[in-house]
């Protein structure tokens, strides 16, 4: 974010932090010196926020603000925030106090909201929220369902605080939980208190955190805490998010790591593609060692920690625990076989106890509130939130967290508002590449969000990544997408993998340009099969998940490819023409008006047609057509 | 050292703790194919051919026998349905590489490939990593595995004649598709790689027959490393021929001067 703030942050008198008790007392007098009741502009520069121009209007409402005096005394304050999580509706302004939701603001709208809303508490009706297929506004930020269904623990403070001021992180409780260890509980404790949390590891694999923590501090010699910021998949963006919004959690989540299994360096392994998490790290970093939160001699007690920010070099497989390792260490991002695990020999064949993001995001509070109240969210065997990245053909893309066993078809039209364009649900593909398409609601009614029910049909947790798509969606041509992305980013050191992938891609190509042969679908499922047990890494054994949960569930239209060659979603273009039903069609002429290729003829009122020879299959019509009368056959 | 109870395909043996399966194997005559397996090197499990079942507790996994430690007591399965299966797919696929392999011909009719099953992709590596990781044991700066994905080749950095290679060899000699070519021409040492010339490394003239003969850098590397155990000591300006008949003719000599004669039994002797 921006040099003046980097610079302005700290005051001069600001003196390192000596005592737990300190933090404590530095906090009270950050609260204290903060009027409750003044204006407060929270503007989203989370990354969509910004590639729609919330950076402008930041400009623009410290511009307006500075001229103005609230109650004739106070100047408003602003503060660029991390993502608010709705991201489809952005840039995102929240005006406290009194929640008040603003969308798509632009530049222009600036001094309307500084006139009207922050000095004479009017609203402005055309920023506020309306959902889909309604009229009527919703005002307040936490009444909107997308937000009003979340349960936000990992991300309380995103959006709230200013990630490049850790006063603001502070005042909103950060560090409490690491004083908290350091002052009253034994390693042993912290790592018992997690075990109790039943946390899992937010990576995807889902491994129990506690137990990893306690096999590490098991071990001799120098360990490490290392997290993985390394967030490949494609459609994901939740650790991106958190970096950008709330680095202090993360960090402190490290700290705490790091007195449980007693060791004093980490890494931040930050893939190089996420500038702003990188810049906001190293803004953070040493704001929390100047305060004496991080570095030598945290809060007076003698213990050290010090973090440093490593960037990747934009390979996927460097998201693989050994790979990323590899990395760090300056060699070639290769996963090595894990026969013998990076708690016991990881980085620098030292011990080694690497988490992903959200895990450590979610240390913090299970410190400050007990293993009890984390268990309180969630299921028996999958407890607390996590975090998804909803995108795909859904109403509200963004951020949300969930509690585990929440239903996905609440997620999908609960808090994503359902499928524009009137379309259908088809599907919805969780935990990325290595992940697999959950055919709800059609073969599958509705599952509960967790570990052991993803895995139950043939779809991973992940990191994450919850892609929904509506019946426009081709599943051959996912699965391809899925297969091509990933015959990309293996690292191809092992035969399963690097082969596998490869014919894969080759048949899938094959069979979505309409030169599907018979036995092709069994050939996928073989060398499936076969690529997901004999690779070396997670990357190898997951590879084919795409293809295989596609196929489990819509044989069906993979037949089709194959057999009759046709592509029933109409996205394979060899596979399919459009035709204006004549039933239907009202002639209302927008196809024609439509179309880019003048392909389309007709006179108005009475049934178009379309000219084959020209059409070029862009879908403008197929999506224009109000009554959808334009049809795949 | 503790000894572990292994049932290996039925049979119970003993093993001891840290042993891979296929030393374990191997001492009990059980054949595991591999391809990316050499004594000299640390494993590397990249071919995935000696892939076996081991059941540790109840779950049966597939694991790769060069590399896996045995660490508890367990049951391992060398030639299981789903072992050899694997194995056929993954001759079948590098058989689609490297159509000309002996080893894999060999293999493949073991294992009862169909070798129409996969188009021919023509390249002439299965990407073992031997000749890249017997490289680094050696100089360290050669050869390694470039690019990424799918696109992963055994080359040269920024694919030019490399600086670093000594001519040893090591490469062409490891590399178990003979692939990897190496020609002495023109008073200069090529390794030949894809077809193309990967290294030149000076080759110097015996100053005493006029052959050419192993590159100088090659020879203090082995001098470095062998010292005094080397008989008769390398040397930069005569060949290894002339090197051993120098000696002999030196032995030779000296045998003469304090026998008088030279006799049959005298010369074994010398030897």
């Amino acid at each position: 974010m921006t040099e003046a703030i980097q610079t302005a942050i700290l005051p001069s008198e600001a003196a390192k932090i000596m005592s737990p008790e300190g933090l404590a007392l530095f906090r009270q007098e950050l609260l204290s010196g903060h009027d409750p009741n003044a204006p407060l502009v929270l503007v989203c520069c989370g990354t969509g926020c910004r590639a729609a121009g919330s950076v402008a209007v930041v400009d623009k409402f410290r511009q307006v603000l500075s001229g103005t005096a609230w109650n004739g005394k106070v100047v408003p304050m602003i503060k660029h925030t991390g993502c608010h999580g709705l991201c489809s509706r952005g840039p995102l302004v929240v005006i406290e106090p009194g929640d008040l939701f603003y969308q798509r603001v632009t530049v222009d709208d600036v001094e309307e909201i500084v006139n009207k809303t922050i000095l004479n508490n009017e609203t402005i009706a055309r920023l506020q929220y309306k959902p889909a297929n309604s009229k009527e506004v919703i005002s307040k930020t936490s009444d909107i369902p997308y937000y009003a269904k979340q349960t936000r623990l990992v991300l309380k403070n995103i959006g709230k605080v200013d990630p490049t001021d850790i006063r603001d992180s502070i005042m909103r409780g950060s560090y409490s939980a690491l004083a908290k260890v350091l002052t009253r509980m034994s390693p042993q404790d912290v790592i018992n208190e997690v075990a109790d949390s039943k946390l899992r590891g937010r990576g995807g694999a889902g491994f129990p955190t506690g137990l990893k923590w306690e096999s590490c501090a098991r071990q001799e010699g120098t360990r490490y805490v290392i997290c993985n910021a390394d967030e490949g998949d494609p459609g994901a963006f939740m650790d991106g998010a958190l970096l950008e919004g709330d680095p202090h959690s993360v960090l402190e989540g490290m700290a705490i790591c790091a007195y449980a299994i007693g060791s004093n360096r980490g890494y931040m392994y930050v893939r190089a593609e996420y500038p702003m998490a990188v810049k906001t790290l190293t803004i953070a970093i040493p704001q929390a060692e100047a305060l004496g939160l991080l570095g030598e001699n945290i809060m007076g007690t003698g213990f050290n920690f010090k973090v440093t920010i490593s960037t990747g070099a934009g390979a996927f497989v460097c998201g693989e625990s050994s790979a990323l390792m590899a990395s760090l260490e300056g060699k070639v991002g290769r996963p090595r076989p894990k026969y013998i695990r990076s708690v016991e020999k990881g980085f620098r064949d030292s011990p080694s106890n690497l988490n992903n993001v959200e895990t450590y995001a979610n240390i913090p509070g299970i410190i400050t509130n007990g293993a009890e109240w984390y268990k309180s969210y969630g299921t028996q065997r999958s407890s607390g939130t996590k975090v998804f990245a909803l995108t795909g053909n859904v109403n509200n893309i963004g951020l949300v967290e969930v509690p585990m066993g929440i239903s996905l078809m609440e997620i999908v039209f609960g808090i994503g508002g359902g499928i524009p364009n009137k379309r259908a649900l088809k599907g919805v593909q969780t935990g990325g590449p290595s992940g697999g398409c959950i055919p709800i609601p059609h073969t599958i009614p509705d599952i509960n969000v967790g570990y052991g029910k993803l895995a139950e049909v043939g779809s991973i947790m992940g990191s994450g990544g919850m892609i929904v798509m509506d019946e426009d969606t081709c599943m051959v041509e996912v699965a391809r997408y899925f297969v091509n992305f990933l015959f990309q980013e293996s690292c191809g050191q092992c035969t399963p993998c690097r082969e596998g992938l490869i014919r894969m891609r080759e048949i899938l190509t094959r069979i979505t340009q309409g030169q599907g042969k018979e036995g092709d679908i069994e050939l996928l499922e073989e060398i499936g099969n076969f690529t997901n047990s004999f690779s070396l890494c997670g990357l190898g054994t997951s590879a084919a998940n795409p293809v295989l949960s596609t196929i489990r569930y819509f044989r069906e239209e993979y037949n089709a490819h194959v057999r009759d060659k046709k592509c029933p979603a109409g996205v394979c273009k060899p596979l399919f023409h459009y035709e204006i039903n004549p039933e239907t069609c009202t002639g209302c002429g927008l196809c024609k008006s439509k179309c880019p290729v003048k392909a389309i003829s007709g006179e108005k009122k009475k049934t178009h047609v379309i000219d084959q020879s020209l059409c070029i299959k862009c879908m403008e019509c197929y999506k224009g057509c109000k009554f959808r009368s334009v049809i795949i056959k | 050292m503790k000894v572990l109870n292994i049932v290996l395909n039925g049979k119970a043996v003993t093993a001891k703790a840290g042993q891979t399966i296929l030393e374990l194997a191997r001492e009990n005559g059980v054949f595991i194919p591999t391809l990316c397996d050499s004594p000299a090197l640390e494993p590397a499990a990249m071919c995935r051919l000696c892939t076996v079942q081991v059941i540790e507790g109840n779950r049966p996994k597939f694991v790769t026998a060069c590399n896996f430690p045995l660490r508890r007591d367990a049951e391992v399965v060398t030639d299981s349905p789903e072992v050899r299966h694997g194995r056929k797919l993954i001759i079948e696929l590098l058989m689609a590489r490297c159509p000309t392999s002996p080893e894999l011909q060999r293999l493949a009719v073991d294992y009862g490939c169909d070798l129409e099953r996969f188009s021919p992709l023509n390249d002439d590596c299965v990407v073992c990593g031997l000749c890249t990781r017997a490289c680094e044991a050696v100089t360290g700066r050669t050869l390694s595995l470039a690019g990424r994905g799918t696109a992963i080749h055994v080359d040269t950095a920024f694919q030019k004649a490399s600086a670093f290679c000594i001519g040893c060899g090591a490469c062409v000699q490891i590399c178990p598709v003979k692939k990897i070519a190496m020609e002495d021409v023109d008073g200069e040492r090529r390794i030949i790689l894809h077809g193309r010339i990967a290294s030149r490394v000076k080759l110097p003239r015996c100053t005493s027959c006029g052959k050419y003969f192993g590159p100088v850098i090659d020879l203090n590397q082995v001098m470095e490393r062998m010292g005094e155990r080397l008989i008769p000591p390398p040397n930069a300006t005569i060949c290894p021929e002339c090197s051993r008949r120098n000696l002999a003719i030196k032995l030779g000599r000296r045998h003469f001067e304090q026998y008088g004669v030279f006799e049959e039994e005298g010369q074994a002797n010398a030897g």
